[in-house]
């Protein structure tokens, strides 16, 4: 998937940032200083159709995946392309490719929603601070289902 | 008289020579095994003349010298020729024939001892595995070789007979015997619980204390990689020793806070790893010392609060190899020093309840009244043979007599040692989870019947407290919820979850298979509670288990159902291959503790997540037979080490050089290596010393950092910042030991600093809280952390794999200036060194073979010829060749150095250094000198090459994760800055990394992951 995940150093006051649970004691504390880790985004199980798309590989490479999928020995009928974040922008662009390649056999169907994401607010003096943090956020994302219309 | 003289010549030919003649002497044993079986008394009676009585004495010699014959017609044998007798007399000289002939007719029947029986036959004669069956053999000749092949059986028969074992096989291989023999075999390394099973499978080493599995005999690298990535690997950790320590909760912080420092991370008192709820991992150090003397790393477990007691309850794991420097610290700390003397208590309870046990536990259970039956009368066997059954208690760091725990006469704190007392076992990938909920049942409810009578087990006792049972139902809901997770790094890392299962072996499947998430029991789980369990973990009462509690322990692991019993109870089932009833004694108090994955860097974030199985001891194998038979993976040692690696976490001691037990690792490191490396022959042996390669078995950081130091405080003393210098260079300290930088701050910072900043624009309000790299900030960085190493991952940018012990070098500006124009390029080489040792190595080696004799010759010649000029002085140059020939090596290698402003003190000293290592080598040549490599004394290692040496790596591999080689190494603190700030913004942190046994030199880029 297409976080960037790095964890930020950044100095937060508790009071300006969202959380997903009201925490007790939280609103009374100075503004301590955390460092935020991102979690990795849910896994959910994957079909062999399924393809996830992400920043870090080669575009080439993720469209000649596709194709493969469609065309090789595998021979699925459809597939499925998932984006999250700032990869939407290139499942999108996939699935435009594989389209115009096919010269007008495929067709795409285009699905989106919407993704939680945790994020953990460890605090740089843990000995001081309570528990540490987690917030939740959402994230877009797009699903995409390339196929071989069935007539 | 004719024929007199022919046979006066035979004696001529066999023994023509003069007897002062020299020879070898594989000729010497040649001619004495030729010569066994010659007649002895081929001499002449007659003494008539004086020539052959000087022949006879010559004879005489040469059968005691035998060193003096010779083959083939000598000059001597002319004058032998010449002195023919006149006259001889007759009866004297036909004696003496006879004797001769008979003599030859004795030797031609007798055979020689080295030749076979069938050496006497034609060839065309032989058969096959005719020593194996005489009966292939000619008549004449069975009796011969039926002697000697009985001969040869009897020499075979008296060497096994050393070792030969008193038992047969069947004695010895039953069940008491054999666990005697086990326990003899333990004495040295003690066994893991799972050490049989790993033996079978395992190369398995000796290490610490324990025999441990380091790697599968079947390959199975990849698998284990893919295992780990994507499935789910095994390990049995439960060699890392458990230390407890009890008290009061500000006691036991105070106590534990000098050893700890917030400014490395998290300490002890981490406020939710002190509710119980998270187990946390901390760096030790000794007592008020940071940040100098660390020990080592160490996991810990509070346990949660109970209402019950006031005291809280701490386990401290730690490698075994920590263990002796860490224990007398923790005592200091606590001020714990009355030994709590060993109480019999160990051993006597198992006797106890096993005779407690004959009332019937369970009386809907058919089977348990035999069973019991059973096991008292294996006890009372046991005494009487005053064998001792296996013990379960012991362990590899400590005899049975030492004491094991420890109290406070100041203080209310109790250290115990519970090592082997608790089985560890560690599965890592996303699908740990899902093995685990295969395989493990919650502990379902006790009959009602049983509920009313007093039990000697825990379980029926527990299942009459009701907040036991709330809280079991509690653990259970949590539990349950594990299968609706996909993967094991969405689960907050560090989390704990206490449980009570039945006994794994009653569901064990009957087939192997291999544990998937399922679809759909995922869709069964409330999805509300995933949620809140994945975002806040589990709740802290759930973290609580019966596995605290010693008396729990001792009487779950006695009153286990032997392997044996359960498959008698599984026969007597109706139904073949149904479920067993649970038993009563069959509950088992386990402790999960989440793992987490990779938490710095960037990337692979949450890789080798997983769970610690926590279980009590005698019920290793009860698990660790279902973990396999879901299709885990299990690894060794060689496994925990890759986990690290590309985690890129240090792993304990291999990459702690700092500690003293990565001390000790090292040096036992550099025997193995050096052991391995002369095992080799001289001529197949790398020769390090023309690779430029000064310490390819070990480290030398010591002197890493401070030629380092050196270096920057010269180099800022020719620049300017006098005042900051007089600060911070002008007070060295020589005894200071180096250390591992490990303050979170200062390598957040660095971490920043050493990205390439045109890659990550994004990243700017990070960037400029730190403050940006410049002069005055590293001096005063290098002022604060005096010799200082570095951890850092280094990944090659396109080919290269790094080995043990690569360096890391600085790359000069024209190497970054012709890699931004290429970036393909593979990278500058180093030119070859001159080994200048070698004629150091000839000399001695000329010295050992004829040393007196050259002595001689030399003396005699300087005493003959001193007018020779050019003979004395080459002499002279013989005496001392290492001096030239470095000065000349360091001659070229300070023309090639980079074009850092070169201190003039740094060339000064230079060959001051290599003449006192010249003298020291004269000094101690003879000890241990090695072709190929260093002398103890190192020359000055940071401009031993072309390039500037960083740092070395410790661990050095093809990464399967990233597909390039990727190395995880030291570089010196201060080194490293000095690198960065002449580097050019968009190339900042790329090194040159080469490897012991090459010259070329690659390109990698570093990280510092905080």
């Amino acid at each position: 998937m297409a976080e960037p995940r790095s964890q930020v150093s950044a100095s937060v006051s508790q009071k300006s940032l969202g959380f997903s649970a009201s925490e007790g004691p939280a609103a009374e504390m100075d503004p301590v200083e955390y460092t935020l880790r991102k979690r990795l985004p849910r896994k959910l199980p994957k079909r062999r159709n399924d393809v996830y798309i992400n920043m870090k590989t080669d575009f080439k490479a993720q469209l000649a995946r596709c194709q493969k999928l469609l065309d090789g020995g595998a021979g699925h009928r459809e597939i499925c392309i998932h984006g999250l974040g700032l990869a939407i922008n290139r499942a999108i662009n996939i699935a435009l490719q594989l389209q115009a390649f096919s010269q007008g056999a495929l067709q795409l169907a285009a699905n989106t929603s919407t993704v939680e994401l945790i994020d953990d607010l460890e605090p740089e003096d843990p000995d001081e601070a309570g528990e540490p943090l987690t917030r939740t956020r959402n994230n877009s994302a797009i699903h995409i289902k390339v196929f071989y219309p069935s007539a | 008289m004719r024929m007199g003289s022919l046979l006066s010549l035979v004696p001529n030919k066999v023994f023509p020579i003069k007897p002062t003649y020299t020879m070898s002497g594989a000729k010497d044993r040649m001619r004495h095994k030729k010569m066994r079986n010659q007649p002895s008394n081929v001499t002449y009676s007659h003494t008539g003349r004086s020539s052959d009585s000087q022949q006879q004495q010559q004879m005489r010699g040469l059968t005691q010298h035998p060193s003096s014959w010779m083959r083939g017609h000598q000059d001597g044998g002319v004058r032998h020729e010449q002195a023919l007798p006149k006259y001889i007399t007759a009866s004297l000289f036909a004696k003496a024939r006879a004797a001769e002939v008979n003599a030859m007719l004795r030797a031609v029947t007798k055979t020689t001892g080295s030749s076979q029986v069938f050496g006497a036959l034609p060839k065309h004669m032989r058969r096959r595995a005719m020593s194996h069956n005489t009966k292939r053999l000619p008549c004449r000749l069975r009796e011969m070789a039926q002697r000697m092949l009985e001969k040869s059986q009897q020499a075979g028969k008296k060497e096994k007979k050393k070792q030969s074992k008193t038992k047969s096989r069947r004695a010895r291989r039953r069940h008491g015997n054999l666990l005697l023999e086990f326990n003899r075999r333990q004495r040295k390394n003690k066994w893991l619980e799972t050490h049989i099973w790993h033996a079978k499978r395992f190369h398995m080493l000796k290490k610490w204390g324990y025999c441990l599995g380091d790697r599968p005999t079947y390959k199975c690298y990849r698998a284990s990689y893919r295992a780990m990535n994507s499935g789910c690997l095994l390990q049995d950790l439960s060699y890392y020793c458990c230390v407890e320590l009890r008290g009061p909760e500000e006691q036991l912080l105070n106590a534990l806070s000098r050893l700890t420092s917030k400014d490395a991370g998290p300490t002890f008192a981490a406020a939710s790893c002190v509710s119980g709820q998270k187990e946390g991992s901390v760096m030790l150090y000794k007592a008020d010392q940071y940040p100098h003397q660390p020990l080592g790393p160490v996991c810990f477990l509070w346990r949660p609060c109970s209402t019950t007691s006031p005291h809280r309850q701490l386990w401290i794991w730690l490698h075994p190899s920590l263990k002796q420097d860490l224990l007398p610290e923790l005592q200091a700390v606590c001020q714990c020093f009355e030994a709590v003397a060993p109480a019999v208590v160990e051993v006597v309870p198992s006797e106890n309840l096993a005779e407690a046990s004959p009332i019937p536990p369970a009386p809907s259970d058919l089977s348990s009244e035999p069973q019991c039956s059973k096991r008292k009368r294996k006890v009372e066997a046991d005494d009487e043979n005053g064998c001792p059954a296996k013990k379960i208690v012991g362990d590899g760091t400590r005899s049975l007599s030492t004491p094991v725990s420890w109290m406070s006469s100041t203080t209310e704190i109790v250290i115990s040692d519970l090592t082997m007392e608790i089985v560890r076992y560690r599965l890592i990938g996303p699908l740990s989870h899902s093995v685990l909920t295969e395989i493990l049942v919650p502990a379902t409810d006790c009959e009602n019947n049983i509920k009313m009578t007093s039990s000697p087990f825990w379980w029926p006792e527990e299942c009459k407290k009701e907040e036991s049972m709330s809280l079991h139902r509690q653990q259970t809901d949590v539990f349950q919820l594990l299968r609706g997770v996909y993967s094991t790094a969405e689960l907050p890392a560090g989390c704990v979850l206490g449980l009570t299962v039945d006994d794994p072996r009653l569901s064990l499947p009957a087939k192997r298979g291999k544990a998937m998430p399922d679809l759909h029991r995922t869709q069964g789980v409330d999805e509300e509670g995933r949620r809140n369990l994945t975002l806040r973990g589990v709740p802290s009462p759930c973290a609580q288990s019966a596995l605290w509690e010693k008396s729990v322990r001792e009487n779950v692991t006695n009153n286990k159902i032997s392997e044996q019993d359960l498959n008698r109870m599984k026969r007597e089932l109706l139904v073949p291959g149904s479920r067993l009833l649970t038993p009563a004694q069959s509950r088992v108090p386990i402790l999960l503790v989440n793992q987490a994955g990779k938490q710095l860097g960037e990337e692979r974030l949450g890789w080798g997540s997983g769970w610690d199985l926590l279980l009590p001891k005698g019920w290793g194998m009860a698990f660790w037979v279902p973990l396999v038979y879901c299709g885990v993976r299990v690894g060794g040692l060689q496994m925990s080490l890759k986990h690290c690696q590309n985690k890129s976490v240090p792993h304990f001691p291999h990459d702690y050089p700092d500690c003293p037990a990565g001390v000790r690792f090292q040096e036992q490191q550099e025997i193995e290596l050096l052991e391995k490396f002369k095992r080799h022959p001289p001529s197949k042996r790398t020769n390090y010393i023309k690779y430029g390669c000064v310490a390819p078995f070990r480290c030398p950081w010591q002197q890493l950092v401070e030629e380092w130091e050196e270096r920057v405080n010269q180099d800022s003393k020719t620049v300017e910042m006098k005042d900051v210098t007089s600060l911070s260079g002008d007070s060295p300290n020589p005894a200071s030991a180096f250390t591992v930088l490990r303050s979170r701050k200062v390598l957040r910072q660095l971490s920043v600093w050493c990205r390439p900043s045109s890659s990550h624009p994004r990243r700017a309000p990070s960037g400029c809280r730190a403050p940006p790299l410049c002069p005055i900030v590293t001096i005063s960085l290098q002022a604060e952390w005096k010799r200082c190493l570095l951890w850092v991952r280094v990944c090659a940018l396109s080919k290269g794999q790094p080995a043990l012990h690569a360096m890391l070098c600085v790359p000069t500006t024209e190497d970054l200036q012709r890699l931004r124009e290429d970036p393909q390029w593979s990278g500058p080489q180093e030119p070859q060194h001159t080994d200048h040792l070698k004629h150091q190595l000839k000399r001695k080696g000329k010295r050992g073979e004829a040393a007196l004799c050259c002595s001689a010759l030399k003396k005699e010649q300087d005493c003959n010829i001193p007018e020779n000029d050019d003979v004395s002085s080459a002499s002279e140059k013989e005496k001392n060749p290492e001096l030239v020939p470095i000065n000349q090596h360091s001659g070229p290698s300070l023309v090639l150095r980079d074009p850092l402003p070169e201190p003039s003190a740094a060339v000064t000293t230079d060959p001051g250094n290599s003449r006192v290592e010249s003298l020291s080598i004269t000094g101690c040549s003879n000890s241990d000198l090695v072709q190929g490599l260093w002398t103890e004394l190192l020359p000055n290692m940071l401009s031993h090459c072309t390039r500037m040496t960083l740092g070395w790596v410790v661990q050095g591999d093809f990464s399967l994760a990233t597909g390039t080689g990727e190395a995880l190494g030291f570089v010196s603190l201060a080194g490293l800055l000095q690198t960065l700030l002449r580097q050019s913004a968009d190339q900042r942190g790329i090194v040159l990394l080469r490897n012991p046994t090459s010259l070329q030199y690659r390109f990698a880029r570093l990280h510092i992951e905080a």
